[in-house]
């Protein structure tokens, strides 16, 4: 009697994760999809401004987001390959997406695209970025530039303006050493990779988009002139103590707050950033500023990158869920709604962005800059971001190689040799993203 | 008929353990990304490492790491098991403080390492710093990045060393210490005589686990340095897993696998060796 009882409840107990299954009406599709980590709030914020809205909007559907992690992409490779894996598959950024789209692992997008409008409601550049072998396979979820935050507040007391050429900032950044400021805020303790934003910054300031587009398409090598000097500046800016002495201890919080507090002139940076400013500023009763990164003709340079981009899994059981999951995303109403809470990951490509209207919690600041981005990248004026447009491995070497340089373990030369020999092996092996033609 | 009994182990063995294994043995011959189907190359992934400046510099870092694990945390533990066994009040007290480092996450120690010893801004070196003591954060400066990390994990590690010596020098015959004792031992003597070699094969044990988990040495290098400043801290570990998943190379990845498992099988066949003579005595 006493067993029977303990072995009824222990099926019961059993049986209630299998519950779930019989939890929604028999006729609701599921839709997945995998996200990486986010904080308490954000989650919340998707839970309220996308799941809740979208089940409500479509009755036969039912989407649910589950966390994954910093470690989403390897679980995402490993899923993809065994056939499994999310509907909405979100991946890190378009050199990913040309692996699994070569492994026919997406789904192309192309007659989603024309029957729901999303050639008309995405900027072009960015259909023609999620492309592999002439189909659509990836949309861009957010997109981000590089350039240079500065306290105002300091600047207005010293009586210094935000620079436009790489002179000027040398300038400034001589006399902030002077007065015992760091004049570049940077840290890579917790995000290594941190060190391409100032390979991409350099890149793009100095060696000038032209040259990186030709590269990027094979028509010079990396090991042109133009880059040797591009990363010779950046060695120079380290030997000359522009970065602090702190830069491997310092996390990318900690970095950006030293702006905040005075002790650092200024941060060169990406749009991200402004997820910390409403934290850091505001409390040191400074104001932020921001301009697109010096360059040496004067025009400040916003150098494109693809922060993640969304896809539809090729053997996904219902990629008409995945594709209204997506349809719903890329809609002004969501941008306005999303960016209020969560600023600088659902920074999504819209050709319009006029209905937009950010909560006033918003710093304006970043209202404006992602509209300066906006019009740059609509009229063809944008520079190349590293981990946007460099193939993985490529990608990879560089993030410790330019490390090499700086520390003296190897020279300009060999370093870019090395990337140049990296390139041209995943470019042959198909591994390389697209380059959508310059206007 | 009995010997059905060892099929649910050899179940889980085989499907867990030997099949992934051959797969890697396998894949070390092959050229691929993790997405698309494998290529076959032969020995261009050996070849590849072989030329691999960075390769050699982690498998350098991997012998340097297996010297310090061979000798810091087998001296302390030795040290500190001798003290236990000798001064028996309070010994499961400190047993247990000794232990606790193992027991607590390795993320959590490396982040408090990091953050709040290490750190020049937020840690004790920055408290030091003020002080007027300025030492650097070793996980910065490229010829101490390695053994930054490795004190991190030395700290996590001499606990478990001492315990298992502890528990081996308990077994050592009352009477030898006692004979050892009367006839006037000092400490010294009475380790050389009569403790080190009455728990000889457990350090012999210990020195060959060493050396195979010395090879196998991951998490408190990739989550302090990840392999840097500039590949200065290293492992064939890391090397593996940023081939593998980041460079997309995997065919390389299990090369380096191999190369690891190269060393683990040497130090086993040296084991099994002194074991059967010892056996034979």
């Amino acid at each position: 009697m006493h067993r029977r009882t303990v072995l009824k409840a222990g099926f019961g107990l059993a049986s209630l994760p299998l519950m779930s299954r019989f939890g929604f009406a028999a006729d609701q599709k599921p839709v997945g999809f995998w996200y990486e980590s986010a904080t308490p709030e954000n989650q919340e914020a998707l839970q309220n401004l996308l799941i809740d809205p979208f089940n409500a909007a479509h009755a036969d559907e039912l989407l649910s987001i589950d966390f994954r992690g910093s470690d989403l992409d390897k679980q995402l490779r490993i899923a993809m390959l065994s056939g499994t894996g999310p509907d909405v598959v979100l991946t890190a950024g378009p050199s990913y997406v040309a692996s699994m789209a070569q492994a026919g692992q997406l789904l192309a997008l192309d007659d989603y695209a024309k029957k729901l409008g999303w050639n008309e409601r995405v900027l072009p550049l960015f259909l023609d970025l999620g492309r592999y072998d002439g189909k659509l396979y990836a949309l861009a979820k957010t997109y981000e530039t590089l350039g240079l935050f500065y306290n105002k507040t300091l600047f207005a007391t010293n009586n210094w303006n935000a620079p436009t050429t790489i002179a000027e900032l040398e300038a400034l950044a001589e006399e902030m050493k002077g007065k015992g400021l760091v004049p570049f805020a940077a840290g890579n303790a917790d995000w290594r990779p941190a060190n391409e934003w100032f390979v991409s910054i350099v890149l793009n300031s100095v060696a000038g988009p032209e040259n990186l587009y030709k590269a990027l398409t094979g028509a010079i090598a990396w090991t042109d002139p133009a880059f040797s000097a591009a990363i010779d500046k950046l060695a120079e800016w380290w030997d000359k103590g522009y970065f602090g002495e702190n830069y491997f201890s310092l996390t990318l919080e900690q970095a950006f707050a030293q702006v905040a507090t005075g002790q650092a002139g200024m941060a060169p940076t990406g749009t991200w950033s402004f997820t910390n400013v409403p934290t850091y500023f505001p409390p040191n009763n400074a104001e932020p500023g921001f301009v697109g990164f010096p360059s040496t003709s004067g025009d400040p340079i916003f150098a494109l990158g693809v922060g993640s981009t969304l896809s539809i899994n090729g053997k996904s059981g219902n990629p008409d869920g995945a594709a209204a999951v997506l349809d719903y995303i890329f809609t002004d109403d969501f941008y306005s709604k999303m960016n209020s809470e969560w600023q600088g990951e659902w920074n999504l490509p819209l050709t319009d962005l006029s209905k937009v209207k950010l909560s006033d919690k918003v710093v304006p600041l970043y209202t404006e800059t992602m509209k300066h981005l906006s019009a740059a990248v609509a009229a063809g004026k944008y520079g190349y971001t590293t981990w946007t447009f460099l193939p993985p491995a490529t990608d990879t070497y560089l993030v410790s190689g330019i490390e090499e340089v700086w520390l003296k373990k190897t020279s300009t030369a060999d370093f870019l040799k090395k990337l140049d020999e990296s390139f041209k092996q995943e470019r042959d092996a198909g591994k390389a993203p697209a380059i959508p033609s310059r206007a | 008929m009995y010997r059905l009994y060892l099929l649910p182990t050899m179940i889980i063995n085989i499907v867990i353990i030997l099949i992934p294994a051959l797969l890697t043995v396998i894949l070390a011959f092959y050229n691929w990304d993790g997405i698309s189907t494998p290529t076959f190359v032969g020995i261009d992934n050996f070849r590849a490492l072989a030329a691999d400046r960075v390769f050699w510099l982690a498998l350098g870092n991997n012998l340097v790491w297996t010297l310090i694990f061979l000798t810091v945390p087998m001296f302390m533990g030795l040290l500190a098991a001798s003290m236990l066994l000798i001064v028996r009040r309070g010994s499961n007290f400190f047993q247990i403080v000794y232990f606790l480092p193992v027991v607590i996450a390795t993320v959590i120690t490396a982040r408090v390492w990091q953050g709040m010893i290490y750190s020049p801004v937020t840690g004790i070196f920055g408290i030091l710093k003020r002080y007027g003591l300025p030492i650097p954060n070793p996980l910065t400066q490229p010829p101490m990045a390695l053994f930054g990390v490795a004190t991190v994990d030395l700290w996590h590690w001499w606990g478990f060393l001492c315990v298992i010596f502890f528990a081996a020098l308990r077994q050592v015959p009352q009477e030898q210490i006692e004979a050892a004792r009367i006839e006037g031992a000092t400490y010294l003597q009475m380790m050389r005589y009569v403790l080190l070699p009455g728990i000889r094969s457990t350090i012999t044990l210990m020195m060959i686990m060493t050396v195979i988990w010395s090879f196998l040495a991951f998490d408190f290098v990739y989550i302090l340095t990840q392999g840097g400043p500039a590949f200065s801290s290293d492992l064939l570990s890391t090397f593996a897993y940023r081939k593998a998943f980041y460079d997309l190379n995997v065919g390389q990845a299990a090369a380096a696998a191999l190369v690891i498992s190269v060393f683990g099988l040497v130090s086993t066949v040296f084991y099994v060796r002194i074991q059967s003579k010892e056996g034979e005595q």
